[in-house]
């Protein structure tokens, strides 16, 4: 690599190598009908390449990024053929004028059959993309007024002279393949990427913090039929001949998913890489194997053989083997800058700069959380909601108060009912009966995400990052409105990126930011679903078991940072078994039994309410006779949250 | 009348074959969460052998799968052994892929082996009919229904009577817990898988008579079998009956009242209404494993 940058400009060589080797592969295609001009075979077969790399790297967006797979995508290209093809001959003009409508025809009936199939999780679209392929084929064989039926349509020849051959073909599927590849890096760059990816990671988890699961997939899916319906319209008029089970056919899909999955699903150049190789190997195969009946049988153990033993494909193995080959260091010194709290943000910034860092990156969470309601208001309201799963009722009338400003805790016995109703409110579950009001709004027939976008945020109780992508990644995709704008925003840098970071610092992780979420800590995962949460700009934050595993000093940590942001206006509900944290932290404590409360009131009170001490607390916290009352024992062995925090200092 | 009557009737009829051949898809899918792409591939498969069978033997077709269906059993078993299970840890996805690449597989060696040819078994039952005042129907259409109602009758037995079959629901409804009292996901997902399989057995038998195929036609089937799967809520085997039943009428009804050629269209766009209106299928539960 050396002697490649000698020959580089500098900033050239700051780029990612994938980019710079990317751009040499790019240069020499560019030069080589230049080079070697009267040669129309290899140039054929180099232009079938491209369009099967604009297709691949098209199908990466819904299948790679979002993970829906579809078998049926070879749909878009018979779809823009043949909008060009019957729109060249009724209007008389040349087709390529009409390309660009070949790519709106395929977005229009993907957002149409989209908006049907997308709205559930689930198999049912890689069902649909398959029947709707063929019913495409049978489309266009029956309706002969529109398409001439399996006759086909013979369009005009192309207007330059044959001795130029391929040549003008050549560099038109160029350029559509560096546009898609363009728009593919775009999109994974933006919050809508790394909303997709984070569908393909855990849907659930996507939609409870914003993600509009279904106008994503609608609008991914959509967006990767464009280029393929343009790619499509030029194909027509290369061919200049087309008919039904050729434009609509099986095999196309097969080449799709076959490259994608070759070069490596779910990263840019993957699927290109693919590709090209998929594309040189059929073609060898055609010349050199038995002509293309045999192709059925190469692609079909082709495709056996890569999900068996290469599912991840070329380029994340050929990574993966090279991080192996060239270790980076990492410091994984976690707790030098979880836990020192003034020492927030990494670098040579000076202490008080770092505070302030903090306190803006809180103040723009708390900003979102002020509004008309004054503290005391009732802030989320549940009202008499039931939960049944067959004959267990998990949650059974129960009613419950938030107020404004509140960290309201939520404790009871294992079954009784918490995160069913953590479920309930943020919208995972819907709810038998019952009505759940959040700021004077009903919510509980709102989507999770919307109910995100009003500043309803949750953790789990196990956490549910999503350990493909990046800490930074995992914090930037929350959404915390619908708008367009923000869904486009850019996540890589800018603001969005910025805050992100900030809000990493208050957590004291920012210097993991570039690390795989899957391989931090458990306690580490939790502080960063903390971070992601603030993302959304929450006024009410639902914790869910926040003290869960995680080791005392970094269970300090976390206490400050709620008791920041409580201070600055965020509320909270919080289910926790750790009770010496609960009886310091919140004020006042519900206590739930058997899918309801039976007591509800400041801590001092709950702890010596008889009926709480029989359901949940048991007999180690009946108060004792005065005199050791000092001596109580506490229940296990973690430490009270007092002594907690006084260690972190 | 009478016309409708005819359509309705032989609707019910291409209706219980289709039902058997998707409750294997239904099964396999409720059980495993696989979609096997590549059971249509295994319905052309004995539809050649059923063919093969006959042109040299002269065995009725339909009777053929007393021999078939123990086959594909075994088969179906070791293909969960040496395929499907490899990729238990996987995402759902690449099972997909992995079936759809088997497809492709099965129909490459019987385009090599078999020729790239229609094919159909004609008994000599062929062009009979049994008439009941004034319709008519087709015997191998009566023979057909017949086979299929009779092996969806013992399929069900086995699922509801027999432990084997207990454990096999149990596992589709809570594997964690059906683990927890002795019943091995692994064991009894090959058992699933394997009688998933052995449904094609019958299936491809009967499609021998009933269609004419050759290897490329897997694509057409599988995709109506899936949609019969998704229609009626995925893994649900009432829900695969019902949506049977409903592509089936909507086949004989446009082919009596429209042309042949837009049923199948009309079957698709019945699916994505019924999507419209109810996004899980007819009979899909959402599970809870399905919340958000």
């Amino acid at each position: 690599m050396t002697r490649l940058e000698a020959l580089v400009p500098k900033r050239l060589a700051a780029l990612p190598r994938r980019h710079l080797i990317a751009g040499v592969a790019l240069l020499l295609l560019l030069l080589y009908p230049v080079i070697n001009p009267w040669q129309p075979y290899p140039q054929g077969v180099m232009l079938l390449a491209f369009m099967l790399a604009i297709q691949a790297s098209s199908w990466n967006i819904i299948s790679g990024y979002a993970g829906y797979i579809s078998l049926g995508h070879s749909m878009f290209l018979g779809l823009g053929s043949y909008t060009v093809a019957i729109l060249a001959m009724r209007w008389g003009i040349n087709p390529l004028w009409l390309v660009p409508l070949g790519g709106v025809t395929a977005v229009v009936v993907a957002v149409l059959i989209g908006s049907v199939v997308l709205r559930t999780r689930g198999h049912a679209f890689v069902i649909i993309t398959i029947a709707m392929l063929l019913a495409a084929q049978i489309l266009a064989v029956n309706f002969r007024g529109l398409t001439e039926g399996s006759d086909g349509i013979t369009l005009e020849l192309p207007f330059w002279s044959k001795d130029y051959q391929n040549i003008p073909f050549y560099y038109l599927f160029l350029v559509v393949l560096v546009l898609t590849v363009l728009f593919s890096a775009w999109i994974r760059r933006t919050k809508f990427g790394t909303g997709l990816v984070a569908i393909r990671e855990d849907e659930g988890k996507a939609a409870s913090i914003g993600v509009n699961t279904t106008r994503f997939k609608v609008v991914g899916y959509g967006a990767s039929a464009f280029f393929i319906g343009i790619a499509g319209g030029i194909y027509a008029y290369y061919l200049t001949f087309l008919n039904p089970v050729g434009s609509f056919a099986i095999l196309g899909s097969v080449v799709i998913v076959l490259s994608s999955l070759v070069g490596g699903k779910g990263t840019l150049y993957g699927p290109v890489v693919g590709a090209f190789i998929v594309q040189l190997v059929s073609e060898a195969a055609t010349v050199y194997g038995g002509g293309s009946q045999t192709r059925v049988l190469i692609f079909g153990l082709a495709l056996v053989a890569v999900v068996l033993f290469m599912p991840a494909g070329l380029l994340p193995t050929v990574e993966t083997w090279w991080r192996k080959r060239h270790p980076v260091d990492v410091e994984y010194t976690d707790q030098a800058g979880a836990l020192s709290a003034g020492a927030l943000s990494e670098g040579p910034a000076s202490s008080r700069e770092r505070v302030e860092t903090r306190d803006r990156a809180l103040a723009e969470v708390a900003e979102a959380a002020s509004d008309e309601l004054t503290p005391g208001d009732v802030l989320l309201e549940v009202r008499g909601v039931s939960k049944r799963f067959g004959g267990l009722v998990a949650v059974d009338d129960a009613s419950l108060t938030v107020r404004k400003g509140s960290i309201t805790a939520l404790i009871g016995p294992n079954g009784s009912g918490k995160t069913t109703l953590f479920n309930l409110v943020t919208g995972g579950m819907s709810a038998d009966s019952g009505e759940i009001w959040f700021e004077g709004k009903r919510i509980d027939k709102l989507k999770p995400w919307q109910r995100g976008h009003l500043g309803l945020g949750r953790t789990f109780q196990v956490t549910r990052l999503f350990k493909d992508m990046t800490v930074q990644e995992n914090v930037v995709a929350p959404l915390p409105d619908s708008h367009w704008r923000t869904m486009f925003a850019d996540a890589v840098s800018g603001h969005e990126a910025a805050r992100a970071r900030e809000l990493l610092d208050v957590v004291g992780l920012g210097r993991f930011a570039g690390e795989r979420a899957g391989s931090l800590s458990y306690g580490q995962q939790k502080l960063v679903e903390l971070a992601q949460v603030l993302m959304l700009e929450p006024k009410l934050i639902l914790l869910d078991e926040p003290a869960g595993g995680v080791n005392p000093s970094l269970l300090g940590r976390l206490t400050e940072v709620i008791h920041e942001l409580n201070d600055r206006g965020v509320s909270f509900l919080v289910v926790e078994h750790n009770i010496p944290l609960v009886l310091e932290l919140c004020d006042p404590v519900v206590v739930f039994s058997r899918g309801r409360s039976i007591a509800e009131g400041p801590p001092a009170t709950i702890r010596e309410d008889p009926v709480v001490l029989d359901a949940y607390l048991g007999d180690d916290w009946r108060p004792k006779p005065a005199a050791d009352s000092a001596a109580r024992p506490d229940p296990g062995s973690s430490p009270t949250a007092t002594e907690t925090v006084k260690g972190v200092r | 009348m009478a016309q409708l009557i005819q359509a309705l009737v032989l609707g019910v009829l291409i209706g219980g074959v289709y039902a058997l051949m998707a409750s294997g898809l239904a099964l396999v899918f409720g059980v495993m969460r696989i979609i096997n792409i590549a059971q249509g591939a295994f319905l052309i498969m004995v539809a050649m052998f059923t063919w093969w069978l006959w042109k040299h033997t002269g065995i009725d077709p339909i009777l053929a799968s007393v021999i078939t269906t123990p086959l594909m059993f075994g088969f179906g078993w070791l293909v969960y052994k040496y395929l499907i299970s490899r990729i238990r840890d996987q995402s759902p996805s690449m099972s997909v892929l992995l079936t759809f690449g088997f497809a492709l597989v099965i129909e490459g060696v019987l385009n090599v082996v078999a020729g790239n040819k229609f094919k159909s078994a004609t008994p000599s039952y062929f062009e009979e009919s049994f008439r009941v005042g004034s319709i008519s129907l087709p015997k191998t259409q009566v023979y057909g229904f017949l086979a299929a109602v009779l092996v969806l009758a013992l399929l069900f037995v086995v699922l509801t009577r027999t432990w084997t079959g207990r454990a096999i629901r149990a596992t589709s409804q809570n594997p964690s817990g059906a683990a927890l009292v002795g019943v091995g996901a692994a064991g009894t997902a090959a058992l699933a898988f394997a009688l998933g399989t052995a449904t094609t057995g019958v299936g491809g038998s009967i499609l021998s008579v009933l269609y004419p195929f050759f290897p490329a036609s897997h694509y057409d089937w599988i995709s109506r079998l899936l949609g019969i799967v998704v229609l009626g809520g995925l893994g649900s085997l009432p829900g695969a009956m019902v949506g049977a039943l409903v592509l089936g009428l909507a086949e004989t009804l446009t082919a009596t009242y429209g042309s042949l050629r837009w049923s199948t269209l009309v079957f698709y766009l019945v699916i994505m209404l019924v999507l419209l209106f109810r996004p899980q299928g007819l009979f899909g539960a959402r599970l809870r494993e399905d919340a958000v």
